[in-house]
Protein backbone atom coordinates (compact mmCIF):
# COMPACT_ATOMS: atom_id res chain seq x y z
CA UNK A 1 0.00 0.00 0.00
CA UNK A 2 1.40 3.23 -0.84
CA UNK A 3 1.98 5.44 2.36
CA UNK A 4 1.09 9.08 2.30
CA UNK A 5 4.02 11.47 1.64
CA UNK A 6 4.41 15.10 1.85
CA UNK A 7 3.66 16.48 -0.99
CA UNK A 8 6.33 17.33 -3.69
CA UNK A 9 8.51 20.44 -2.82
CA UNK A 10 7.54 20.70 0.68
CA UNK A 11 4.18 21.93 2.94
CA UNK A 12 3.66 25.53 2.84
CA UNK A 13 4.92 28.03 5.96
CA UNK A 14 2.44 27.81 8.42
CA UNK A 15 0.86 30.94 9.22
CA UNK A 16 1.74 31.47 13.26
CA UNK A 17 2.02 35.43 12.79
CA UNK A 18 -1.15 37.57 12.63
CA UNK A 19 0.33 40.49 10.56
CA UNK A 20 -1.58 43.28 12.10
CA UNK A 21 -0.23 47.32 11.82
CA UNK A 22 1.49 48.09 14.91
CA UNK A 23 -1.43 51.08 15.96
CA UNK A 24 0.00 54.20 17.90
CA UNK A 25 3.52 55.78 18.24
CA UNK A 26 6.86 54.24 18.87
CA UNK A 27 7.30 53.20 22.26
CA UNK A 28 10.04 55.44 22.48
CA UNK A 29 7.95 58.63 21.49
CA UNK A 30 5.68 57.45 24.35
CA UNK A 31 8.38 57.01 26.61
CA UNK A 32 9.53 60.88 25.99
CA UNK A 33 6.44 62.32 26.39
CA UNK A 34 5.64 60.21 29.78
CA UNK A 35 9.20 62.08 30.55
CA UNK A 36 8.14 65.58 29.31
CA UNK A 37 5.15 65.15 31.49
CA UNK A 38 6.23 64.56 34.71
CA UNK A 39 8.95 66.86 34.26
CA UNK A 40 6.42 69.46 33.98
CA UNK A 41 4.90 68.22 37.09
CA UNK A 42 7.76 68.19 38.67
CA UNK A 43 8.51 72.27 37.89
CA UNK A 44 5.37 72.83 39.23
CA UNK A 45 5.51 71.04 42.19
CA UNK A 46 9.16 72.65 43.01
CA UNK A 47 7.22 76.09 42.41
CA UNK A 48 4.89 75.06 44.48
CA UNK A 49 6.84 73.98 47.86
CA UNK A 50 9.07 77.20 47.42
CA UNK A 51 6.08 79.16 47.76
CA UNK A 52 4.64 77.00 50.62
CA UNK A 53 8.44 77.15 52.59
CA UNK A 54 8.09 80.90 52.31
CA UNK A 55 4.30 80.66 54.05
CA UNK A 56 5.85 78.82 56.61
CA UNK A 57 9.16 81.39 57.13
CA UNK A 58 6.63 83.86 57.45
CA UNK A 59 4.64 82.33 59.97
CA UNK A 60 7.47 81.23 61.63
CA UNK A 61 8.87 84.60 62.13
CA UNK A 62 5.26 86.21 63.28
CA UNK A 63 5.37 83.68 65.82
CA UNK A 64 9.27 84.15 66.74
CA UNK A 65 8.26 87.84 67.19
CA UNK A 66 4.79 87.09 69.63
CA UNK A 67 6.45 84.65 72.06
CA UNK A 68 8.31 86.71 74.16
CA UNK A 69 4.83 88.62 74.85
CA UNK A 70 2.91 85.43 75.25
CA UNK A 71 5.34 83.69 77.68
CA UNK A 72 6.04 87.05 79.59
CA UNK A 73 2.26 87.18 80.55
CA UNK A 74 1.92 83.48 81.50
CA UNK A 75 5.30 84.08 83.92
CA UNK A 76 3.57 86.77 85.01
CA UNK A 77 0.98 84.70 86.01
CA UNK A 78 2.49 80.96 87.24
CA UNK A 79 4.27 83.16 89.89
CA UNK A 80 1.39 84.73 90.72
CA UNK A 81 -0.02 81.82 91.54
CA UNK A 82 2.98 80.12 92.87
CA UNK A 83 3.42 83.00 96.00
CA UNK A 84 -0.25 82.52 96.15
CA UNK A 85 -0.23 79.20 96.53
CA UNK A 86 3.08 79.43 99.29
CA UNK A 87 1.19 82.22 101.05
CA UNK A 88 -1.94 79.91 101.39
CA UNK A 89 0.33 76.79 102.28
CA UNK A 90 2.13 79.22 105.12
CA UNK A 91 -1.12 80.28 106.10
CA UNK A 92 -2.22 76.61 106.58
CA UNK A 93 0.88 74.52 107.69
CA UNK A 94 3.06 77.07 109.40
CA UNK A 95 5.53 76.41 106.62
CA UNK A 96 6.29 75.94 102.86
CA UNK A 97 7.78 72.52 102.48
CA UNK A 98 10.54 72.04 100.27
CA UNK A 99 9.09 69.26 97.71
CA UNK A 100 11.72 69.27 95.05
CA UNK A 101 14.98 68.32 95.63
CA UNK A 102 16.75 71.50 94.13
CA UNK A 103 15.43 75.10 93.34
CA UNK A 104 13.88 75.37 89.78
CA UNK A 105 10.31 76.10 89.40
CA UNK A 106 8.34 72.97 88.49
CA UNK A 107 4.43 74.05 87.11
CA UNK A 108 2.54 72.80 89.79
CA UNK A 109 0.45 69.59 88.46
CA UNK A 110 -2.11 69.83 91.61
CA UNK A 111 -4.37 73.05 92.09
CA UNK A 112 -6.00 74.43 95.60
CA UNK A 113 -9.81 75.01 94.67
CA UNK A 114 -11.39 77.52 96.63
CA UNK A 115 -14.06 76.58 98.87
CA UNK A 116 -16.67 78.52 97.35
CA UNK A 117 -16.34 79.33 93.36
CA UNK A 118 -15.59 83.05 92.65
CA UNK A 119 -17.18 84.47 89.37
CA UNK B 1 -27.11 62.30 83.24
CA UNK B 2 -28.61 65.45 84.00
CA UNK B 3 -28.60 65.18 87.81
CA UNK B 4 -24.67 65.06 87.33
CA UNK B 5 -23.22 68.80 87.44
CA UNK B 6 -20.79 70.03 84.78
CA UNK B 7 -17.41 71.21 86.23
CA UNK B 8 -15.74 73.61 84.67
CA UNK B 9 -11.62 74.10 85.14
CA UNK B 10 -11.54 77.63 84.43
CA UNK B 11 -14.49 78.27 86.98
CA UNK B 12 -12.77 76.04 89.48
CA UNK B 13 -9.50 76.96 89.05
CA UNK B 14 -9.77 80.50 89.15
CA UNK B 15 -6.86 82.15 91.54
CA UNK B 16 -7.80 85.76 92.06
CA UNK B 17 -5.37 86.46 94.78
CA UNK B 18 -3.37 89.37 92.81
CA UNK B 19 0.58 89.48 92.80
CA UNK B 20 2.16 91.00 95.99
CA UNK B 21 3.01 94.58 96.15
CA UNK B 22 6.56 94.38 96.20
CA UNK B 23 6.34 93.30 92.10
CA UNK B 24 4.84 96.28 90.08
CA UNK B 25 1.90 95.96 87.98
CA UNK B 26 1.86 96.12 84.08
CA UNK B 27 -1.60 95.99 82.09
CA UNK B 28 -1.54 93.07 79.71
CA UNK B 29 -1.28 93.26 76.27
CA UNK B 30 -5.41 91.67 75.69
CA UNK B 31 -5.30 91.25 72.29
CA UNK B 32 -6.65 87.91 70.80
CA UNK B 33 -4.28 85.65 68.38
CA UNK B 34 -5.68 87.52 64.69
CA UNK B 35 -4.66 91.53 65.77
CA UNK B 36 -1.47 89.76 67.28
CA UNK B 37 -0.90 87.67 64.61
CA UNK B 38 -1.60 91.14 62.12
CA UNK B 39 0.23 93.09 64.49
CA UNK B 40 3.59 90.51 65.28
CA UNK B 41 6.20 92.17 62.71
CA UNK B 42 5.72 95.34 63.93
CA UNK B 43 5.75 94.74 67.27
CA UNK B 44 9.25 92.71 66.34
CA UNK B 45 10.26 95.29 64.81
CA UNK B 46 10.30 98.03 67.48
CA UNK B 47 10.41 95.41 70.18
CA UNK B 48 13.64 93.12 69.10
CA UNK B 49 15.89 94.55 71.80
CA UNK B 50 13.20 93.71 74.46
CA UNK B 51 12.16 90.91 73.00
CA UNK B 52 16.22 89.63 73.11
CA UNK B 53 16.64 90.48 76.47
CA UNK B 54 14.06 88.65 77.57
CA UNK B 55 14.34 85.52 75.54
CA UNK B 56 18.23 85.85 76.72
CA UNK B 57 17.49 86.19 80.88
CA UNK B 58 15.10 83.13 80.40
CA UNK B 59 18.11 81.50 78.38
CA UNK B 60 20.49 82.01 81.10
CA UNK B 61 17.86 81.34 84.24
CA UNK B 62 16.91 77.85 83.26
CA UNK B 63 14.10 76.62 85.68
CA UNK B 64 14.16 79.95 87.55
CA UNK B 65 13.18 82.19 84.48
CA UNK B 66 9.70 82.84 85.60
CA UNK B 67 11.12 85.00 88.55
CA UNK B 68 13.89 86.30 87.71
CA UNK B 69 12.85 87.65 84.21
CA UNK B 70 9.83 89.67 85.79
CA UNK B 71 11.45 92.85 85.11
CA UNK B 72 12.50 91.93 81.06
CA UNK B 73 8.88 90.33 80.60
CA UNK B 74 7.10 93.78 82.06
CA UNK B 75 9.41 95.49 79.13
CA UNK B 76 8.23 93.30 76.59
CA UNK B 77 4.44 93.70 77.00
CA UNK B 78 4.77 97.19 78.06
CA UNK B 79 6.67 97.42 74.44
CA UNK B 80 3.93 95.50 72.62
CA UNK B 81 1.47 97.53 74.30
CA UNK B 82 2.71 100.52 72.28
CA UNK B 83 3.03 99.05 69.78
CA UNK B 84 -0.82 97.60 69.32
CA UNK B 85 -1.99 100.79 71.24
CA UNK B 86 -0.12 103.53 68.39
CA UNK B 87 -1.59 101.24 65.50
CA UNK B 88 -4.85 101.30 67.08
CA UNK B 89 -4.61 105.21 67.28
CA UNK B 90 -3.87 105.39 63.71
CA UNK B 91 -4.32 102.60 61.52
CA UNK B 92 -7.69 101.26 63.05
CA UNK B 93 -9.38 101.00 59.78
CA UNK B 94 -6.81 99.09 57.94
CA UNK B 95 -5.77 97.16 61.15
CA UNK B 96 -9.12 95.71 61.76
CA UNK B 97 -9.54 94.97 58.18
CA UNK B 98 -6.70 92.86 58.00
CA UNK B 99 -7.36 91.34 61.11
CA UNK B 100 -10.78 90.50 60.85
CA UNK B 101 -9.76 89.14 57.21
CA UNK B 102 -7.35 86.93 59.27
CA UNK B 103 -9.85 85.88 61.56
CA UNK B 104 -12.18 84.49 58.23
CA UNK B 105 -9.36 83.09 56.52
CA UNK B 106 -7.99 80.60 59.06
CA UNK B 107 -5.07 82.84 59.85
CA UNK B 108 -3.81 82.49 56.92
CA UNK B 109 -1.68 85.24 56.05
CA UNK B 110 -0.98 84.67 52.31
CA UNK B 111 -5.25 85.33 52.19
CA UNK B 112 -5.47 88.22 53.55
CA UNK B 113 -2.57 90.27 51.48
CA UNK B 114 -4.50 93.61 49.88
CA UNK B 115 -5.83 94.34 53.39
CA UNK B 116 -1.92 93.63 54.66
CA UNK B 117 -0.50 95.64 52.12
CA UNK B 118 -3.17 98.97 52.84
CA UNK B 119 -1.84 98.35 56.79
CA UNK B 120 1.79 98.10 56.32
CA UNK B 121 1.44 101.26 54.27
CA UNK B 122 -0.60 103.09 56.68
CA UNK B 123 1.97 101.71 59.65
CA UNK B 124 5.37 102.58 57.69
CA UNK B 125 4.10 105.72 57.30
CA UNK B 126 2.58 106.61 60.51
CA UNK B 127 4.83 104.72 63.04
CA UNK B 128 8.04 104.11 60.59
CA UNK B 129 7.30 100.15 61.30
CA UNK B 130 8.52 97.86 58.19
CA UNK B 131 7.27 94.39 57.80
CA UNK B 132 10.69 92.22 57.08
CA UNK B 133 10.31 88.75 56.90
CA UNK B 134 14.46 87.60 57.52
CA UNK B 135 16.45 84.73 55.81
CA UNK B 136 13.92 84.60 52.40
CA UNK B 137 16.30 83.58 49.41
CA UNK B 138 17.63 86.66 47.68
CA UNK B 139 16.40 86.14 44.23
CA UNK B 140 13.17 85.99 44.77
CA UNK B 141 10.55 88.45 45.40
CA UNK B 142 9.66 88.86 49.13
CA UNK B 143 6.66 86.49 50.14
CA UNK B 144 4.34 89.20 51.31
CA UNK B 145 4.61 91.21 48.14
CA UNK B 146 3.92 88.55 45.62
CA UNK B 147 1.01 89.60 43.86
CA UNK B 148 0.19 85.98 42.38
CA UNK B 149 0.09 83.06 45.14
CA UNK B 150 -0.73 79.30 43.87
CA UNK B 151 -2.48 78.59 47.31
CA UNK B 152 -4.39 81.62 47.67
CA UNK B 153 -8.12 80.80 47.30
CA UNK B 154 -8.89 84.20 45.40
CA UNK B 155 -6.41 85.49 43.16
CA UNK B 156 -5.68 89.07 43.92
CA UNK B 157 -7.52 92.03 41.70
CA UNK B 158 -6.93 95.12 43.28
CA UNK B 159 -4.49 96.56 45.31
CA UNK B 160 -0.18 97.31 44.94
CA UNK B 161 2.12 95.63 47.32
CA UNK B 162 3.79 98.34 49.74
CA UNK B 163 6.93 98.60 49.02
CA UNK B 164 8.64 101.10 51.42
CA UNK B 165 11.02 103.83 49.83
CA UNK B 166 14.41 102.80 50.27
CA UNK B 167 16.04 106.51 50.87
CA UNK B 168 13.37 106.83 53.86
CA UNK B 169 14.50 103.48 55.84
CA UNK B 170 12.96 103.77 59.23
CA UNK B 171 15.93 103.76 61.91
CA UNK B 172 14.44 101.27 64.37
Amino acid sequence: MPQDMPPSGGYEAVQYKRNLPARGFRPATLLGAAGVIMLYGWYKLTLGIREQNEYAREKMWSRIHLIPVLQAEEDRDQVRRHLADQAREKELMGENFKVYHGDRYVRPTYAVTPGEVSK
Amino acid sequence: MAARKSVFNQQVLYDTTPLPDSIPKVKEVGASSAPLLSASFFIGARCKDYNDDYMQCKNENPGKGEFECLKEGRRVTRCARSVIDDINKSCLEQFRSHWACLEDNNHQLWQCRPAEWKLNKCVFENLKLEKVVPDQPQNSTPVHLRKTQIYAHRSILRGEPFIPEKNQTPSS
